[in-house]
């Protein structure tokens, strides 16, 4: 029996240490490129770090490029306007759906989740002409942060919406019927009740959008140009007629990484728990 | 505290009717229970009075204020529900005292009236625990407490004791009881249980079908039942029935012969298993079906020619199944109801 135990033990831990090294292989890799000069780069290939040759100046120079600075500030941004404002949004729309008599209600929620099913591509050129065409003055919706912002909402908003309806609907009734009768208004049953319950779901919402934000590749390309630029569209100027610069492309992918790796690292455990909210009943 | 006038309050969801249009004068400081089966609207009821739902027909008066469209939270009702709806996030201290937040009410004196409330229900030990942490009486505590710390013109309570274990229930019970006497507040309670009703009410609003069939006392309710729906939901065991003909003044039915009625044609005889002393020379006959021995009495059931009727009788009494028993019932405790209508004949 215990040899059986130990045996299972074994295999299960050899298999997910192959999972490990199958998924962090490239990102290893990614890294000792990072750390070679230019001239090592193309040398003889080797999965250990050569600490007598290791070198940071990949990462001190792509760290002191304005361009480079630029283009993280406007992914923070970016990416973190995008997630908060989804996370309000698609928190009072679930509310709504949850708990008032909407005409229509399973079919909006199926029609919102459908937004979601179709592949983005599709939505370009509309979206690049839409974009150009909304000007302000000299302000134009292309190329300018807000435009992004509004743009991953739009594809956001479906999936945070379906993850939250979920976990309000798993907060009973009768607490905001109590809190109404406390003498609470909706605007403060929200805010003291459902707020604080729906946190752990909240969380994972604002996590996983703001990951899709900062990790999308193809809005972010074609509708912005110089001001709007994000770090993964930074990425491709590296790769230029005169060769690849792949020293510091690894870099600024590295450094692409590890924000959203924290986070992750950070919050996994809400994630598991918010993803589940309300499966079971307690 | 609140005087409660229900005026053809009725609800309907399209068609379909739930609550028929009732009345009803709730006084200042009375202790009013609303008692039926589930599904018969008492619950309906008391939601509309705290404003959860919407009033369709009549009009709802708390004094000389009407209510009828008013929010829940400008109504100043307290409810404690079934479940508690304690808020989960939050300490007793801070559940105590949440509608006391949300009205703005300053931190220190926020503080005082927790304390004096929770003095109130012996929950001053638990204030920094969570609802989690705590038994299914003390959370039960917890959401009286809520109501209490208002100070609210009427209080509702939605079976609150239905998620108690039976020896708790009883323990419950008498401590509402106390709470209302000695505050002297409105209450309105709704229950499915006879017995909390019973023990608990000044008056009782007995409510079937989504409407009122009785409204009284304890006493009026289980001695002077205005319908058989009445006389058999009210007691334990239920009220026997035996039907039968009458003409000329006399009740004829299967193990009952020449008994002084009032009325005549298809009538229901009602009489309650306590009211009855068995006798050789008794008016009432039936078969031994069933003997059950409670420890303080001993209930027979009877055959009575195809209906079933319960006697309590000394706790020694052990007839013989499937002998034949006489039985007297003590005089003025036959009741008459009209077969079809169910209506009591008097």
């Amino acid at each position: 029996m215990k040899r059986g135990l130990f045996q299972s033990t074994a295999v299960t831990l050899i298999f997910w240490l192959c999972m490990s090294a199958l998924t962090l292989l490239p990102v290893w890799w990614m890294f000792l490129v990072s750390v070679k000069s230019r001239a090592d780069l193309f040398g003889k290939p080797s999965f250990l770090v050569d600490t007598a040759k290791m070198t940071w100046a990949n990462y001190a120079e792509v760290l002191s490029n304005p361009s480079f600075q630029k283009y993280m500030i406007n992914s923070l941004i970016i990416a973190t306007s995008n997630a908060v404002l989804v996370s309000v949004l698609a928190l009072l729309a679930a509310y709504a759906m949850s708990r008032f008599r909407l005409v229509g209600r399973d079919n909006i929620f199926f029609w919102v989740l459908t937004n979601r099913m179709a592949p983005p591509a599709v939505f370009l050129l509309p979206l690049f002409l839409m974009f150009t065409a909304v000007k302000i003055g000299d302000w134009s919706l292309f190329d300018s942060r807000i435009g992004l912002i509004l743009l991953y909402c739009v594809f956001n908003l479906p999936f945070a919406f379906w993850l939250l309806q979920g976990i309000v609907d798993a907060i009973p009734k009768e607490l905001d019927e109590a809190a109404y009768v406390d003498g609470a208004s909706t605007f403060t049953v929200l805010r003291t009740v459902i707020f604080p319950l729906a946190r752990p779901g909240l969380a994972v919402t604002g996590i996983l959008t703001w990951v899709f934000a900062w990790n999308e590749y193809l809005f972010a390309s074609t509708l912005t140009s110089v001001e709007a630029r994000t770090i993964t569209t930074g990425l491709a100027e590296f790769v230029t007629v005169t060769g690849t610069n792949w020293g510091q492309l690894a870099a600024v992918a590295m450094l692409t990484l590890a924000p959203a790796a924290l986070v992750l690292a950070l919050v996994q455990r809400h994630i598991v728990a918010g993803l589940t909210f309300g499966a079971v009943k307690g | 505290m609140s005087r409660v006038t229900l005026a053809g309050v009725g609800k309907s969801y399209g068609a379909l009717t739930v609550l028929k249009p009732l009345d009803l004068d709730i006084a200042d400081g009375e202790f009013v229970v609303l008692l039926g089966p589930s599904g018969c609207g008492k619950s309906t009821t008391m939601r509309m009075i705290a404003g959860l739902e919407e009033i369709t027909t009549g009009t709802l008066r708390f004094d000389d204020r009407d209510v009828t469209v008013l929010h829940p939270r400008d109504r100043n009702v307290a409810m404690v529900f079934q479940s508690y709806a304690l808020y989960p996030h939050m300490t007793v201290a801070e559940n105590i005292g949440y509608p006391l937040k949300i009205a703005k009410v300053a931190k220190e004196e926020r503080a005082k009236q927790v304390d004096a409330a929770a003095k109130k229900v012996d929950l001053t030990p638990y204030l920094a625990r969570y609802p989690r942490d705590l038994s299914g009486g003390q959370r039960q505590r917890v959401a009286l407490a809520r109501a209490l710390v208002r100070s609210p013109g009427v209080f509702l309570l939605d079976e609150p004791l239905s998620n108690l274990d039976a020896k708790l229930r009883v323990a419950m019970r008498a401590e509402i009881k106390h709470l209302q006497r000695t505050l002297g507040v409105t209450m309105i309670y709704v229950t499915h249980d006879q017995i909390e009703a019973m023990t608990l009410a000044d008056r009782v609003v007995l409510l079937n079908d989504g409407q009122i069939q009785q409204v009284g006392t304890p006493d009026e309710i289980y001695d002077d039942p205005q319908n058989i729906f009445v006389a058999g939901f009210i007691g334990s065991p239920p009220m026997n029935f035996v039907q039968g003909q009458a003409s000329g003044g006399r009740f004829d039915g299967p193990g009952v012969s020449s008994l002084a009625c009032p009325g005549s044609g298809a009538l229901t005889l009602g009489f309650r298993a306590e009211d009855t002393r068995i006798s050789d020379q008794g008016q009432f006959s039936g078969r031994v079906f069933e003997v059950e021995p409670t420890g303080e009495s001993t209930y027979v059931v009877l055959d009575m020619g195809g209906q079933r009727a319960n006697l309590r009788c000394d706790k020694k009494f052990r007839p013989a199944l499937g002998s034949e028993l006489r039985f007297d019932v003590g005089a003025g405790q036959c009741l008459f109801f009209d077969t079809t209508t169910g209506n009591r004949v008097r």
